[in-house]
């Protein structure tokens, strides 16, 4: 697989280039060419938008008239590599801001800020569904956050919400095993990009025992920074949050650890028992390989494993691509945009927008998938082979009621 | 049957549908009967119209279809543009002069002999050219039977001439406007409606001394006409309306180049502005001073000023040289933005060429462009043996231009075919909105296939062999010692556009077909009234064109395409000059012996029925004729929604509030009303079985259409003892062929038709359960080039409305799907570590969609319909995809359905 992701100021000088899998770098006569020729239609005012071969995609997009971002990817989707580059656009705009984008008063020092981001995009890339086995994050899902759904989840919010009010913050959370376990109400009225964002600003480069990092808020705050402070209290457990200039850092660290000084064998817990299983006592059968649910409000995700299948190998993260894949090209396009789609009320196209999906699956040689949506959730299951279309819905629709039934289970 | 009286009804039946409207589509689609007026005079009708240099040949002639106030038989007009002012003479008559006139078999076993012979001979014809316009000397015999018995509701120059006349504009000259019923003046080329009668027999008449002087010649055997064309639109204040319409514009616009310099203009003008465009560039002609856009070969629609795709070509083709060298895979697909406007290009490479082709994100996806594209490169290569030798000559490039122009303005029209002029002149008001959905019928090389019985399959293929064995020798008492001109190397008998029979190999169908369907020639014979159509030119059928494959000889030769329609019929053949027959010429033209062939095949095949019952078949309302009783299921639906939902209103609501009850509670429902059902089939009165159905329907709100039917469908049942297929005896008896009315019309049909619509049809039902859910499928078998569906049903359901594009539009995608593991499957296992395609995909082979819609065909809007889209890819031995969309409730098994549909099939 290879992906490329090209980002060029308006007057042609490249900003970034990243790239992933085993191809080489873009030499950069290549960069400007692949400019060139978005540039070339502007006189004739047309736009150049994308570009498919048999296998790759390739995608040009222009922001705020002043930055040309351009993707070549291998076996994903148009689709999928759109929102990538919507995506990476926002990070562009987390780290430098909106006005700086615009204007680019300085491109050395532009090319040096975005330095900040590399990590970031180099994980989003990795959220493409190529097919490839072997990708170690390959539960990354673009456009959603991935969250830990535990019964210890009560316990750490009762702890975030006491810690949030030291700082003087709405915006915390705590990631734990660079996912979301626990976060503010606020957290959540984030844009889902803006959360996907910073969780994985909050995971790059985890060298250090706090960060602080001026960020913009893509769309909540494009112009004006933000703090965001992260705290590492123990390995693979980080508590963020997004605050003024106000409180100094040493003192965010001081709250932090006098609030969380009694949860540290809880989050511990919490720690050694990812990847997640689901308690045995759900009893839903020996088929499931893995488990998907999906919130659609609030864009995030939790996946879980049966317990015997819990470590992580090749396979897991096979089954887990394989998920993704049914996830974008079928859950996402037609449970999730076909029904925002006919919440915006698209009038004039008034028979497509009357059918609306619930359900879906796949029956491939070795793995089946099967998806229900029920009112905002989607839950996702991946089967092996064996069970037929009609016990796969049984099997999903059980799924779904024990885990609506099970009070401990908090996300 | 003679010609007249098979046409005589054709003007009354307006009103009298029921009874007599098959027995008219049978007598319009016999016209061959001028078939064989032509084959015993010197010359055809389309003989005038071959290309003297190429050979080629397009034909067509209408019905008039506008009927005037007088109710006699209308002529069938003749066209007038490039009408040549001589006659080519037949030059390879070879077959026609060895062989003796004969009746074929076939016509002497099921038609009498007609009455051409005694109107060939009356006249002579001596043409004069005049400022005015084409004068001419005609020749007309005075009916001896009508002379002493003249009506009084007719005038003269009716029954004398058989001719009806009336006053051009000035109020004075004699003008044709039409002829009498029985007419020997209508088979005489040169008389024709809204000619200036001059004078008879050298007297020059007027509209008042007519009369007298046609009692003067009440007695001559033969009268001289002079008659005069009158050029213009001022022919008469008051044109016969016939005339005005025997050719619509879509024919006339499928004969002829736009005439006008200005129209051409306009159009061209608004294609660019349409965003539609097709470029072929030559790239190693591309210099830096590309002053006079040397490396364009062809462009479409010109000036290549305003077309936006040759504008930016030098986009495309670096993209398609870049994009190569960094991904290793050659682009097929771009979209760009003009002025907020999506469009698409598709790339097609040919060594340093590249063909470019663009359609407008309103007309097509991105996906439908490309396969557009595929199907556009595809026909022009049957056309013209390789992209290059099209552009090659400006004959071809002519030739192409009106393709073109014809092609993107009928896409424009959306679902309709929209004719340049309808472009042309809604452009202004903005009035056509291409809102195109692509299905599998339009964007794959497979072909719709109408599935009719057992037998007519075999009297169809009958036929077609006896035509392409071409075994003159019964038929000749002296042996033939001359080799053949034409081997036919297969043949096609399509019924408005649906596949009837092919005797093509499959390359050679799907060619066939594409040449058709982007012609227009299905839509033609959908829905003009064609009286007569002969096409002929040379093409490159797959089959035989030139292959890297040594091993593969093909014989050297030329192939020719011969289209024969009448009525909603085409057949077409594929002939071979070359290999075993005389050595082919360069530009040969049709052969007079071998259309006459080919149009007495069709007309034998119209004779046995064929024609009329594929004719049934789409045209009953109920559908449920087809093999496959699938609108019963729409019926279905709307009984079901009658029952269950308007008993259950509130069910509506448990359905969101907790699906598992709801679906219990609405199984328990269905399963009752389904005992019920079963209860009263078992009784032995029909009466009681329709009664309980009214009183179904009307303990609903309100007596739908499905109602009425089902209860006709019932008693239909039971009294006809219908044949149930073995296997699937539990079903319920939805399964028949409908109402008899048809067959028990008076009509005299030989014997063999009358065993045709006896027959009765094997229905399965292709879903489990009692009830029959399904609401629609399609069968897409690539290797065989076939696509099964059932045909347009004429339900006029809005959910209906809802449902089926939604299904059509989804299978689309699960093709797409599914060609990631046809691919895979198909590359050698070395080459997948390196291939870049996403694994995850490649082993789908079912992939199913649960829909939820209103139902829109109640009054309140709030009850909903689940259903299933599912497709179920087939890969073991040959690729086949099923798509089935049935309504949620009973779990279905596609490889149940997939054998359902197999056995019906067959």
């Amino acid at each position: 697989m290879s992906a490329h992701i090209i980002c060029v100021t308006g007057s042609g000088l490249p900003l970034l280039s990243r790239k992933k899998g085993n191809s080489e770098s873009l030499p950069f006569a290549t960069i400007g060419s692949l400019n060139g020729l978005y540039m070339f239609g502007k006189p004739f005012n047309v736009k150049l938008l994308n570009c498919s071969t048999n296998d790759y995609v390739s995608c040009w997009r222009e922001f705020e008239d002043s930055i040309v971002i351009i993707g070549i990817a291998s076996g994903c989707s148009l689709d999928v590599l759109n929102s990538l580059l919507d995506i990476i656009f926002d990070a562009i705009v987390l780290i430098v801001g909106i006005d700086e984008v615009k204007q680019q008063r300085n491109v050395e020092r532009l090319k040096r800020e975005f330095r900040v981001i590399y990590p970031v995009i180099d994980r989003l890339l990795d959220s493409l569904d190529c097919g490839e086995t072997g990708n170690k994050h390959a539960s990354d899902i673009l456009g959603y956050s991935e969250v830990i759904s535990c019964p210890e989840n009560n316990m750490i919010k009762i702890v975030l919400d006491s810690y949030t009010k030291c700082v003087d913050s709405m915006y915390s959370c705590v990631i734990i095993s660079e996912k979301i376990a626990v976060a503010t109400e606020s957290w959540w009225s984030l844009h889902p990009n803006e959360i996907k964002l910073l969780t994985l600003l909050a995971v790059a480069d985890n060298l250090t025992t706090a960060k602080d990092v001026p960020v913009f808020l893509p769309y909540k705050s494009a112009k004006v920074a933000f703090r965001f402070v992260v705290c590492t209290l123990m390995p693979d457990v980080m508590l963020c949050c997004l605050c003024g200039s106000t409180p100094a850092l040493n003192d965010i660290k001081h709250f932090a650890m006098q609030c969380f000084r009694n949860s540290t064998s809880m989050l511990g817990a919490v720690v050694n028992s990812s990847p997640r299983s689901f308690p045995s006592s759900w009893n839903i059968g020996s088929s499931i390989l893995s488990l998907l649910l999906v919130n659609i409000p609030s864009k995030k995700y939790t996946i879980q494993y049966p317990q015997q299948n819990c470590k992580k190998t090749t396979a897991s993260s096979h089954r887990l691509e394989i998920l993704r894949s049914f996830l974008y090209r079928t859950v996402d396009q037609y449970m999730v945009k076909l029904s925002e789609n006919s919440k915006d009320g698209n009038a004039n196209d008034d028979n497509e927008n009357l059918n609306t999906a619930f359900e879906s699956y796949w029956c491939s040689e070795y793995h089946k998938c099967y998806a229900i949506k029920f009112n905002d959730h989607i839950l996702c299951i991946l089967f092996n082979a064996s069970p037929t279309t009609h016990v796969m819905r049984l099997t999903v629709q059980k799924c779904f009621k024990t885990i609506f039934s099970d009070k401990q289970l908090c996300w | 049957m003679d010609s007249d009286d098979l046409l005589g009804p054709l003007n009354e039946s307006k009103d009298d549908y029921h009874s007599s409207d098959e027995e008219d589509e049978w007598s319009d689609g016999s016209s061959y009967s001028s078939y064989y007026s032509d084959s015993n005079s010197t010359a055809p009708d389309w003989e005038p119209y071959v290309d003297d240099f190429t050979g080629e040949l397009l034909y067509i002639e209408c019905h008039p279809f506008v009927v005037q106030h007088n109710k006699d038989n209308k002529p069938s007009s003749h066209r007038e543009f490039f009408t040549k002012s001589h006659l080519r003479h037949s030059t390879r008559g070879k077959f026609l002069r060895l062989i003796r006139k004969r009746e074929s078999k076939r016509k002497k076993k099921n038609q009498k002999p007609l009455e051409v012979a005694d109107t060939s001979t009356t006249s002579k014809v001596k043409f004069q050219d005049s400022q005015d316009g084409e004068e001419k000397e005609v020749l007309l015999e005075i009916d001896a039977e009508n002379r002493h018995n003249l009506s009084s509701d007719k005038s003269l120059a009716e029954s004398l001439l058989g001719l009806v006349v009336s006053a051009l504009s000035d109020g004075n000259r004699v003008m044709i406007a039409g002829f009498s019923y029985d007419s020997k003046a209508k088979h005489e080329r040169n008389i024709k409606i809204g000619d200036w009668l001059k004078s008879i027999n050298d007297i020059e008449v007027n509209v008042d001394n007519l009369d007298d002087i046609l009692q003067k010649f009440i007695n001559r055997d033969v009268v001289l006409l002079k008659l005069q064309r009158v050029t213009g639109v001022d022919v008469t204040k008051d044109p016969p309306i016939n005339e005005l319409n025997n050719e619509s514009i879509f024919v006339k616009e499928f004969l002829s180049n736009l005439s006008n310099v200005k129209d051409e203009q306009r159009l061209m003008h608004v294609l660019c502005a349409r965003l539609v465009g097709m470029v072929y560039i030559n790239t190693e002609n591309l210099k830096e001073s590309n002053k006079d856009n040397e490396d364009i070969v062809y462009c479409f629609p010109t000036p290549v000023k305003s077309n936006v795709l040759s504008t930016t070509r030098g986009m495309y083709i670096t993209l398609n040289h870049l994009l190569n060298e960094i991904t290793k895979s050659k682009p097929q697909v771009s979209s760009i933005d003009h002025n907020g406007q999506t469009t698409h290009i598709a790339y097609n490479n040919f060594g340093s060429k590249l063909l470019l082709f663009m359609l407008p994100d309103v007309m097509a996806s991105r996906d439908d462009t490309l396969l557009i594209s595929k199907k556009i490169v595809r026909l022009l290569e049957f056309t013209y043996d390789s992209i290059d030798s099209c552009f090659a000559d400006d004959l071809n490039i002519c030739q192409l231009n009106h393709f073109l122009a014809r092609f993107f303005a009928g896409s424009l029209g959306g679902d309709v075919w929209c004719t340049i002029q309808q472009l042309l002149e809604t452009e202004e008001d903005d009035l056509i909105k291409p809102k195109k959905q692509y299905y599998f019928e339009d964007l794959l090389s497979v072909v719709p296939v109408i599935n009719l019985t057992d037998e007519a399959n075999m009297l169809v293929d009958d036929a077609l062999t006896e035509l392409e064995a071409s075994d003159y020798r019964e038929w000749n008492e002296e042996p033939l010692d001359c080799q053949r001109l034409f081997t036919i190397i297969g043949s096609a008998y399509y019924h408005s556009g649906y596949l009837v029979t092919s005797h093509f190999i499959e390359g050679d169908l799907i060619d066939v077909n594409t040449y058709c369907k982007l012609h227009g020639y299905f839509h033609l014979s959908k829905s003009e009234p064609v009286k007569s159509l002969v096409l002929w030119r040379e093409v490159f059928p797959v089959s035989c064109r030139k292959t890297d494959d040594k091993t593969i000889k093909c014989p050297e030769g030329k192939r020719y395409l011969l289209i024969v329609g009448s009525g909603k019929d085409l057949l077409t053949v594929i002939m071979e000059a070359g290999g075993c027959t005389e050595p082919a010429e360069n530009n040969m033209g049709p052969d007079a012996f071998y259309v006459e062939e080919v149009q007495a095949t069709l007309a034998h095949i119209q004779e046995v029925g064929i024609s009329e019952l594929a004719n049934r078949i789409l045209s009953t309302d109920s559908n449920e004729q087809i093999a496959l009783p699938v609108p019963n299921v729409s019926k279905k639906k709307g009984e079901f929604i009658n029952i269950n939902f308007s008993k259950a209103t509130s069910s509506a609501k448990d359905l969101i509030s907790s699906p598992k009850k709801n679906e219990v509670t609405s199984i328990l429902k269905r399963r009752s009303s389904d005992q019920n059902f079963i209860n009263h089939q078992g009784s032995s009165s029909n009466v009681s079985v329709a009664d309980e159905y009214y009183d179904r329907q009307s303990e609903g709100s309100e007596l739908s259409q499905g109602g009425y039917s089902e209860k006709s469908e019932i008693s239909d049942d039971s009294s006809k003892n219908f044949r149930r297929v073995q296997y699937d005896d539990d079903s319920d008896t939805d399964g028949d062929h409908g109402d008899d009315s048809q067959l028990d019309s008076s009509f005299d049909v030989p014997d063999i038709r009358q065993s045709l619509d006896s027959e009765e049809y094997r229905l399965v039902q292709l879903t489990a359960g009692q009830e029959n859910v399904l609401i629609h499928f399609s069968e897409l078998n690539i290797t065989r080039g076939v696509l099964l569906y059932p045909l347009e049903p004429r339900i006029t359901s809005q959910t209906y409305e809802v449902i089926v594009p939604n299904f059509k539009r989804c299978s689309l995608e699960i093709h797409r799907m599914f060609q990631n593991t046809l691919r895979f499957t198909n590359t050698p296992t070395q080459e997948i570590a390196k291939s870049m395609m996403n694994k995850s995909l490649v082993g789908i082979k079912e992939y199913g969609i649960l829909f939820e819609c209103p139902y829109l065909d109640a009054k309140d809007k709030k009850n909903k319909i689940k259903y299933w889209v599912i497709g179920r890819l087939f890969s073991n031995h040959h690729a086949k995809e099923i798509y089935v969309c049935y309504r949620d409730g009973i779990p279905q098994n596609l490889i149940d359905i997939a054998f359902k549909m197999e056995m019906s099939d067959m």
